[in-house]
């Protein structure tokens, strides 16, 4: 099997710096940091200096994520010797046990941690996740609203959004965005879930409010689809809605058709020249033809 | 109730839709070319979502696009798939049965697919699903008799194949087309690579 550096054409420090990239942009792309990774440690190990360090902690993880348990094992043990008491590597002990489902082992791991350092949000997170992974649902959501109302911590604020949605606690979710977009309030991203969080929850107070919100997600990055859409869906509803007066009804009819403008932009510019967008493109027009609301 | 057929092509599209995204809810629509009428054909998949499945926007979004692309091109949707991030619970959880419900109103037969993760280990030999039917207003499991998986071995060999080319690559979901619409949600691409894939020996256009 050829290695990476020629399947790609690529030099070591082209791959170190690629892992690095990886790293600041907390992508999830596990087979290739494994791939990547592996090697750069094998065959230039010597060359990474202090760097290594954490690829090694790097590598650990996306090996856990691919079942590499062999590559994730060594990876600890040169990170075991170098820091021998570290939370840091404790807490990757730790979820190497989660990944062999040893659940009450890790949660040792853990606890310890937090008996040293009971501030460790880190550690709080992973003791969440494995009950979210044992499927007590009732119990993760438990531990994070305890944890919520005594930390401002945007850290654990970050995953907590899709934790609550899942188990349709719509209300927290929406609670774990607000703090997320005070402290973010550049994150489109953020906006437009909160947005819709709101959408979900319905009603024509939440529906403005999710308008409003997909309105900004979009002045902070216009080229956000779903905000886009949001924008048009909320804004036709609460037009089509019979508890809106005449204003507030011409208002969002004037939104909807700004935002179906631009939709339509966006897929024929998106359509040109490839056959294959020929049906999303018919299929958006048809689609806001008939969800276009008409003056009563 | 009726007895439920799934070509390749719609199993082999949620196969590597769930394989494309290992730690995330999936899910997606199930559609039949068929008339309707005596046995359901599941002959395609739309891959919907990977994040944020219990959000309304957006699946709303997908239903209408995807109800409008079935009208023209003579398809229907029949069904909806799922396949939950914790490996451990295969059960449908309340966005499920909600969307399930709303495919039911527009088709009495409607299933609900759950794809069991469990299941999907590299040397599995049945069919990792559970399949679900609405009978007096609530989803009920399905006889698994009534489900039929034509020339299994072959539709297995093509996902496992697949999979192991990283073809899974090439899939894309509902998500994955709003963050990038020049992306096509239809996936002819993989749908044309399934088809040489599925008839070898014949020079099928």
């Amino acid at each position: 099997m050829a290695s990476v550096s020629e399947l790609y054409d690529v030099g070591w420090e082209e791959m170190r710096d690629k892992l690095r990239k990886w790293r600041e942009d907390n992508c999830r792309n596990s087979e290739q940091i494994v791939d990547v990774g592996e090697e750069l440690i094998s065959e230039h190990g010597s060359k990474l200096g202090d760097d290594i360090w954490i690829i090694y902690e790097q590598v650990m993880i996306a090996a856990l994520d691919c079942s590499r348990d062999d590559l994730a094992l060594t990876c600890l043990q040169e990170l075991r010797k170098q820091f021998p008491d570290s939370h840091r590597v404790k807490r990757l002990s730790g979820m190497r046990l989660e990944a062999l489902e040893r659940y009450d082992e890790a949660n040792k791991h853990y606890d310890a941690i937090l008996q040293d350092d009971p501030t460790n949000t880190a550690a709080r997170k992973r003791k969440i996740s494995i009950l979210k992974a044992q499927g007590k649902s009732a119990e993760a959501i438990r531990e994070l609203n305890e944890y919520l109302e005594h930390e401002a911590v945007s850290v654990l604020y970050q995953s907590a959004p899709c934790f609550p949605c899942d188990f349709h606690s719509y209300g927290k979710a929406a609670f774990c965005l607000e703090e997320l977009m005070m402290t973010n309030p550049h994150n489109h991203l953020y906006c437009e879930q909160y947005a819709e969080v709101k959408y979900t929850q319905g009603g024509l107070e939440n529906l403005e409010l999710s308008r409003k919100y997909f309105a900004q997600a979009l002045r902070l990055n216009n080229r956000n689809m779903r905000a886009l859409f949001g924008l048009y869906m909320s804004a036709s509803h609460i037009a089509a809605s019979p508890k809106v007066g005449a204003k507030v009804k011409k208002d969002n009819m004037k939104y909807a058709a700004w935002a179906a403008t631009q939709i339509n932009r966006a897929y024929k510019l998106a359509g040109r020249g490839t056959k294959e967008n020929k049906c999303s493109v018919k299929a958006v027009e048809e689609m806001l033809e008939s969800m276009q609301i008409t003056m009563s | 109730m009726g007895e439920v057929e799934l070509s390749c092509r719609a199993y082999v599209k949620m196969y590597l839709h769930a394989c494309l995204f290992p730690r995330c809810s999936i899910n997606g629509l199930l559609l039949s070319s068929s008339s309707a009428g005596g046995a359901v054909c599941v002959t395609d998949c739309v891959p919907l979502l990977h994040s944020h499945l219990p959000l309304a926007p957006i699946t709303q979004l997908a239903l209408t696009q995807v109800d409008v692309w079935c009208s023209q091109t003579q398809q229907r949707i029949v069904g909806y798939y799922q396949a939950n991030a914790c490996v451990s619970d295969s059960s449908p959880t309340p966005c499920a049965l909600k969307i399930a419900d709303k495919i039911a109103e527009q088709f009495n037969n409607a299933v609900l697919l759950m794809i069991d993760g469990g299941k999907m280990s590299p040397d599995y030999r049945v069919p990792p699903i559970v399949m679900y039917e609405r009978k007096d207003s609530r989803w009920t499991l399905k006889d698994k008799h009534t489900i039929m998986l034509r020339q299994w071995e072959e539709t297995r060999a093509i996902a496992s194949q697949m999979l192991e080319s990283g073809d899974h690559m090439l899939l894309v979901d509902f998500d994955s087309h709003l963050d990038d619409i020049t992306k096509d949600w239809t996936n002819q691409k993989l749908n044309n690579k399934i088809a040489e894939l599925a008839s070898p020996a014949n020079g099928n256009v």
